[in-house]
């Protein structure tokens, strides 16, 4: 008799999704609909507060302020990441470079975050340059901005979207290129419509691992940004710690996950019609080379 | 979902009968103290063992809403725990503490006797034993600011805009405001909370950041002239040798403080071991050693004789300072004043 192997494969992961990801999710949501207790927690009590709370203009502002920053880097993220994956690809010291990519993580995330204050502060490395080069006299303010904040976004998760593209444009055949050149293309003709349509996939999953992320982030913003970028990892800790509303930050955290859905959702939408639209066309065009025939 | 809570309850308890039971085989041989992270150097520690024969098992925290957090869902076997004020008020009102028997802490007595009136948090001292007072200030880094008036006005001084930094924390900055205008730092007047408010916006214009995390690391590399915070973590980042170009100051105008407090918790199976405990906490040569490791004032009077170093700042500093209690229900008229700060309407 042929056995079911199926649910025995499947059951590892189905355990494991429920218990780490779909359990605290329901927990989070359960939350975001219960009173706050005084002193954190909450009360076993349905309650719609921490959504009515969301109405506070406060919260729609560094909603904005946070896609804001969360856009900007990701888009910076990609196009830094694309032309590294192209070249990692097609280089002869493939794993020497993969190596390098990787090594970063070897140190402690906060202190790649603690040496870019010394890198980019008042007394920092390049303010020390401008000052030996006299272009400055005192020193260039480049920390404790939104554009602190985006520079140090960008590197850290530059790996993250280096790594999917990777390992999509390697294997992308790149004689296609070659025939689009000799079809008239210029190299940056071909490479916009015949490299960039086939590895969309590496593309979207660049950007998932990068806006994601971002959009959620805490140290980075807490350590670089200055007085005014507030972004909405901070609020949600500041309403857990200090001000004991833990419905708020689970509210706030359905904020965040409504987004990303969304985002996700729009993404898989456009590939889904622009599949479809590819499909229709092979399709005509088959028909036309039969009716042709 | 009431089920996973109550069975996660029932692991818990089962895990606090678990060391209960096997503590009272000991008797009282063994002491379970939560206490902050690097409140207290291990020696003296060490030397209690030798002393009493009672083997403590020592526990840390660095938040008293995590502190309150773990022993709320399920009490895991502590005796001893060390919570600030606010929080002493709080679990006093959830039935969390013992009453305390002070015949048994006779060093109670070396505690400076100007401190207890102003405690409001514990009146009397009935649930809690002080450990230490303080209070964040301001540092200034004197090569980098000559002059300046010893008051929370420094934030207002654009001279020294973006080199200043204050604390990212509600209740410091607030309390400093209220202080400024001269309210109380616990007030629960809306109107003097709208006007601590705007103070506080105006110092916003002339900092650089709130910043409770990494001011000290910058205060220490010149980054920043002048930061608000703890002494203990500006001097942590700061060259021993240059120590002496730092001021550290609490401003006149006085601000909020903090005490943190020894407690028995409620049922703690370890009572005799945690009352001789504190009894040697206060012993004046004990504290002095503690006092000399955190270089924060003494609470404990005879201790200050015996002291070899001399703390950072002392309780006459902190005559106009004013502890934080617990808000309760008025903390929201806090939250939102601050969330207009740090984001605007």
């Amino acid at each position: 008799m042929k056995k079911h192997y199926g649910l025995v494969y499947t059951t590892p992961l189905t355990v494991w999704i429920t218990l780490f990801f779909v359990a605290p999710i329901l927990i989070i949501v359960l939350y975001s609909f219960l009173q706050k207790g005084l002193y954190g927690g909450v009360e076993w009590r349905f309650s719609l507060d921490a959504y009515r709370a969301l109405i506070n203009p406060v919260f729609g502002k560094v909603t904005l302020d946070t896609l804001a920053i969360a856009l900007v880097s990701t888009v910076l993220t990609i196009l830094i990441a694309l032309p590294c994956g192209l070249y990692m690809a097609r280089s002869r010291h493939k794993n020497l470079l993969l190596i390098l990519i990787v090594i970063p993580f070897w140190t402690n995330f906060l202190i790649r975050v603690y040496s870019w204050i010394a890198i980019l502060g008042n007394n920092g490395l390049i303010n020390e340059f401008l000052r030996g080069l006299h272009l400055t006299e005192s020193y260039v303010p480049f920390l404790y901005n939104q554009w602190a904040v985006t520079i140090v976004l960008v590197y850290t998760y530059l790996p993250y979207a280096i790594l999917p593209l990777y390992s999509t444009i390697e294997k992308f055949d790149f004689s296609l290129l070659e025939a689009a050149r000799d079809l008239g293309a210029s190299h940056m003709e071909s490479l916009v419509k015949i490299l960039l349509p086939n590895i969309k996939a590496g593309i979207v999953t660049s950007i998932l691992f990068s806006f994601i992320p971002i959009f959620g982030n805490y140290a980075v913003p807490l350590l670089v940004g200055g007085k005014d970028n507030v972004m909405l990892g901070q609020i949600i800790a500041d309403q857990i710690t200090k001000t004991r509303n833990w419905p708020l930050a689970s509210s706030i955290s359905m904020v965040i996950t409504v987004v990303t859905t969304l985002g996700l959702a729009m993404l898989m939408l456009i590939q889904k019609r622009q599949a479809d639209a590819q499909r229709e066309e092979a399709s005509r065009a088959a028909e036309f080379a039969r009716n042709g025939a | 979902m009431k089920r996973l809570v109550a069975l996660s309850l029932f692991v818990a308890l089962a895990c606090t009968l678990g060391i209960t039971g096997c503590a009272k085989k000991t008797g009282d041989s063994t002491l379970y103290v939560y206490n902050w992270t690097y409140y207290i150097p291990d020696d003296v520690v060490k030397q209690f063992e030798k002393e009493s024969g009672i083997k403590v098992v020592y526990d840390v925290y660095a938040s008293n809403e995590e502190m309150y957090a773990k022993i709320k869902a399920g009490g895991t076997g502590y005796d001893l725990v060390v919570p600030s004020g606010d929080y002493v008020s709080i679990m006093i009102a959830q039935g969390m503490l013992e009453k305390l028997d002070k015949s048994k802490i006779p060093n109670f007595a070396n505690i400076d006797p100007t401190i207890l009136p102003r405690i409001n948090f514990d009146k009397g001292n009935e649930y809690s034993v002080p450990y230490f007072m303080a209070a964040a200030g301001v540092s200034v880094n004197k090569t980098l600011v000559k002059s300046y008036d010893k008051s929370w006005n420094i934030f207002s001084r654009t001279d020294l805009k973006n080199k200043m930094t204050m604390l990212d924390d509600m209740r410091e900055v607030m309390g400093d405001a209220l202080k400024t205008l001269g309210y109380s730092v616990n007030t629960h007047d809306q109107a003097q909370i709208d006007k601590a408010k705007d103070l506080v916006l105006k110092w916003k214009e002339n900092i650089v950041k709130f910043d409770a995390e990494s001011f000290a690391k910058g205060f220490a590399n010149g980054e920043f002239s002048v930061v608000q915070g703890y002494a203990e973590n500006v001097f942590l980042e700061y060259d021993p040798a240059k120590r002496g170009e730092v001021d550290f100051f609490i401003p006149k105008e006085g601000g909020p403080m903090y005490m943190d407090s020894m407690c028995i918790l409620k049922g703690a199976k370890h009572q005799d071991a945690a009352y001789k405990f504190m009894n040697y906490i206060h012993r004046p040569d004990v504290y002095a050693k503690i006092a000399d490791f955190l270089m924060l004032p003494s609470v404990n009077f005879k201790a200050r004789d015996v002291e070899k170093v001399k703390p950072n700042y002392t309780i006459d500093d902190m005559k106009n300072c004013e502890f934080k209690e617990d808000l309760g229900t008025y903390l929201d008229m806090y939250n939102k004043a601050w969330q207009e700060i740090r984001v605007g309407k």
